[in-house]
């Protein structure tokens, strides 16, 4: 160890500079306010004492005042709900597309690129985009569904209790598609082209080499994609309040939102602050497939 | 004998490049033949156009008696072995050789008894349970070997399969892979870059250029009579000499350019200029009466053969005595005349 970091040194101080100020820049951006809400998540906190940092100790009592709240477990049954159906659709749809876009045909890549632009739009724009979409009087999805013969009369899928959760899944499942199929993409420009040669003539066809050359190929890629599509999906906001607002009565509200409106709309600092940091450990678990799963790579 | 592989017109087009010209090719069952020439002739396309992993242009191909044209790789019914090896880093070896057995629906207990055969003939063994990524390259060499064997094939395929092995070990690869043919009764088609490997492994070796067949024949009758200065110069090492002669007005004399004459045991059209190829190896130091002199510009010497070559870098010449003599030496040389190729210095045809 003591090698390790005189390899490292160059005598003069100037490496500890460049380190210390990586340091102080990550403790003062990342790690103080991470410890700051996790303390809050154990503290009475109100109006008056937000400004300190030393607080009554609460012990759990926030952790049971949020599992005992009424909406607790609406929100996680439609976190659930948008956090799964979300990353499959993401997921399903971006391997289908890069898939598609990994046969050579005329202008794929320049398709492909195109597909891009989902992702440099900002959310609460691609949020008011899908709203007009999903808007149950005058929206687009309605006439399209109703000429088709698909529905008879007028779904609002905004103000639907039923379709609320769903209406913001669809624009979420958009919004992700493009990050999906790229990194999927990549992945599968890593297999060699040889191995399915080898496999076509080991005689596999098309269905048994995905199943026995590509998903394996793929094992650690795939891993990524999934976890940061699940931290992907838990720091999804911007498209809540441009779509439905948590509403109508929750049945729209995820973790994330309710966080939200416990710190910035009620004022509850301590409940908000106890909310992310019980989704803190869901992405803490996330980050440990990932680190696993890139740990993992099989390459010739 | 009759044909495992038949190729008829087969023309093959990327674009506008022209790969395949009306490539035309019977291969025996049993045999093997190697195809050899140098990068860009087409011989792996030809290859891959018999696995069915190239789609080919026009023309007709049928292995063992069945046109194949359209017919996709995985009904073929053929193997191949890939210079990169190609095996799938995800398995072990084991599931490497039981792959195609697996898909056909083989029972577990009978793949796996296949598999330790396999391992068995191509020294495996102790392998099975590795991945490939902990194998040597000549170990990963005979897993896709192993993986070509054991699905009993109408045909083995190889494309470059020892480029990627040091010289010492494609020595010994060249004779299992031959050895390995011999047993199995295959029939093989082999592609290389590397003329020794062609000579050394082959029933028959097709030497192509720029899509065609530039000659066919069994090896010694191609390094014998190389019916063209292309072929004469790529079989053989190292290389033939190839000079600028002319023919005297009597048509039996050829005419050096330093005006050294040397009788031919034929009669040729007299009063032409031709270019004459002589294998270094058929050409002495002079006991008796020299053919022709030249000077010494380099020897060089493996302890087993000694190399001198001209000091115009024109002419090499090839002896197993060790040399004692020194650079700047002006030396006699004699050749039989009947080891002297002559081609058309245009055509490069042989005359």
């Amino acid at each position: 160890m003591g090698r390790f970091f005189a390899g490292l040194r160059d005598g003069v101080g100037f490496d500890i500079l460049l380190v210390t100020v990586a340091m102080i820049f990550l403790v003062a951006m990342a790690g103080l306010p991470l410890i700051y809400n996790v303390l809050m998540s154990f503290q009475q906190v109100d109006m008056f004492t937000l400004g300190s940092f030393i607080r009554p100790f609460a012990g759990i009592q926030n952790y049971i005042d949020v599992v005992r709240a009424p909406e607790f477990w609406l929100v996680t049954r439609n976190t659930v709900i948008f956090v799964f159906f979300s990353m499959a659709g993401q997921f399903v749809l971006g391997f289908a597309l890069a898939l598609f876009f990994a046969q050579n045909f005329p202008g794929a890549s320049t398709i492909r690129g195109l597909f891009l632009v989902s992702w440099v739009m900002p959310g609460l724009v691609v949020g008011a985009i899908w709203s007009w979409i999903l808007a149950g009087d005058f929206g687009v999805l309605n006439t399209i569904l109703r000429n088709l013969g698909i529905i008879q009369s007028t779904v609002f899928w905004k103000s639907d209790p039923a379709f609320s959760i769903w209406a913001v899944v669809i624009a979420n499942i958009w919004l992700g598609l493009a990050f999906n199929m790229l990194l999927l993409s990549v992945g599968l420009a890593a297999i060699p082209r040889d191995l399915y040669e080898a496999a076509e003539l080991d005689g596999a066809n098309a269905f048994q080499r995905f199943w026995t050359i590509t998903l394996p190929m793929m094992r650690s890629t795939i891993g990524a994609v999934l976890s940061l599509g699940l931290i992907g999906t838990l720091q999804q906001f911007d498209l809540f309040p441009a779509i439905t607002e948590g509403g109508p009565a929750n049945t729209s509200t995820v973790a994330q939102y309710w966080s939200w409106q416990m710190s910035f709309q009620l004022y509850d600092f301590a409940k908000g602050a106890t909310i992310s940091v019980m989704m803190l450990v869901l992405v803490l678990f996330a980050s440990i497939i990932y680190v696993r799963s890139t740990r993992h790579e099989v390459r010739g | 004998m009759t044909a495992q592989i038949e190729l008829s017109h087969i023309q093959k087009h990327y674009g506008s490049f022209h790969a395949l010209k009306d490539v035309s090719l019977r291969i025996e069952k049993g045999s093997f033949v190697a195809l050899v020439g140098p990068s860009g002739c087409g011989k792996s396309t030809l290859l891959r156009s018999i696995a069915g992993l190239e789609t080919i242009s026009s023309g007709e191909l049928s292995i063992a008696g069945k046109t194949m044209t359209g017919v996709p790789p995985r009904h073929r019914d053929i193997a191949m072995v890939f210079q990169s090896y190609a095996l799938y880093p995800h398995m072990t070896v084991e599931e490497n050789l039981t792959y195609s057995l697996r898909l056909h629906g083989v029972g577990k207990a009978e793949a796996k008894a296949k598999a330790a055969e396999v391992a068995q003939t191509t020294g495996l063994s102790q392998l099975l349970p590795r991945y490939p990524r902990q194998l040597s390259g000549g170990q990963r060499q005979r897993v896709a070997m192993g993986r070509a064997i054991i699905r009993n094939p109408k045909a083995f395929l190889f494309d470059e399969p020892l480029s990627n092995l040091d010289a010492a070990l494609r020595v010994q690869m060249r004779k299992e892979i031959r050895a390995l043919h011999d047993r199995l009764g295959a029939t093989s088609v082999y592609v290389t870059h590397d003329q020794i490997e062609a000579m050394t492994m082959a029933d028959w070796v097709v030497v192509m250029r720029d899509g065609i067949i530039e000659q066919q024949g069994r090896p010694l009758d191609l390094y014998d009579h190389p019916v063209n200065r292309f072929v004469a110069g790529f079989i053989g090492s190292p290389a033939m000499n190839f000079v600028e002669a002319q023919i005297a007005e009597d048509g039996t004399t050829l005419v050096l350019k330093t005006g050294e004459r040397i009788a031919l045991p034929r009669q040729v059209e007299p009063n032409r200029a031709v270019t004459a190829g002589m294998r270094p190896e058929n050409l002495t130091i002079a006991n008796g009466p020299p053919s022709f002199h030249f000077t010494i510009g380099n020897i060089e010497s493996t302890g087993s053969a000694t190399y001198l070559t001209s000091d115009d870098g024109a002419l090499q010449l090839v002896q197993s005595e060790r040399a004692n003599r020194a650079v700047g030496d002006r030396v006699g040389v004699s050749i039989d005349p009947a080891q002297i190729h002559l081609f058309d210095p245009q055509s490069g045809k042989r005359i």
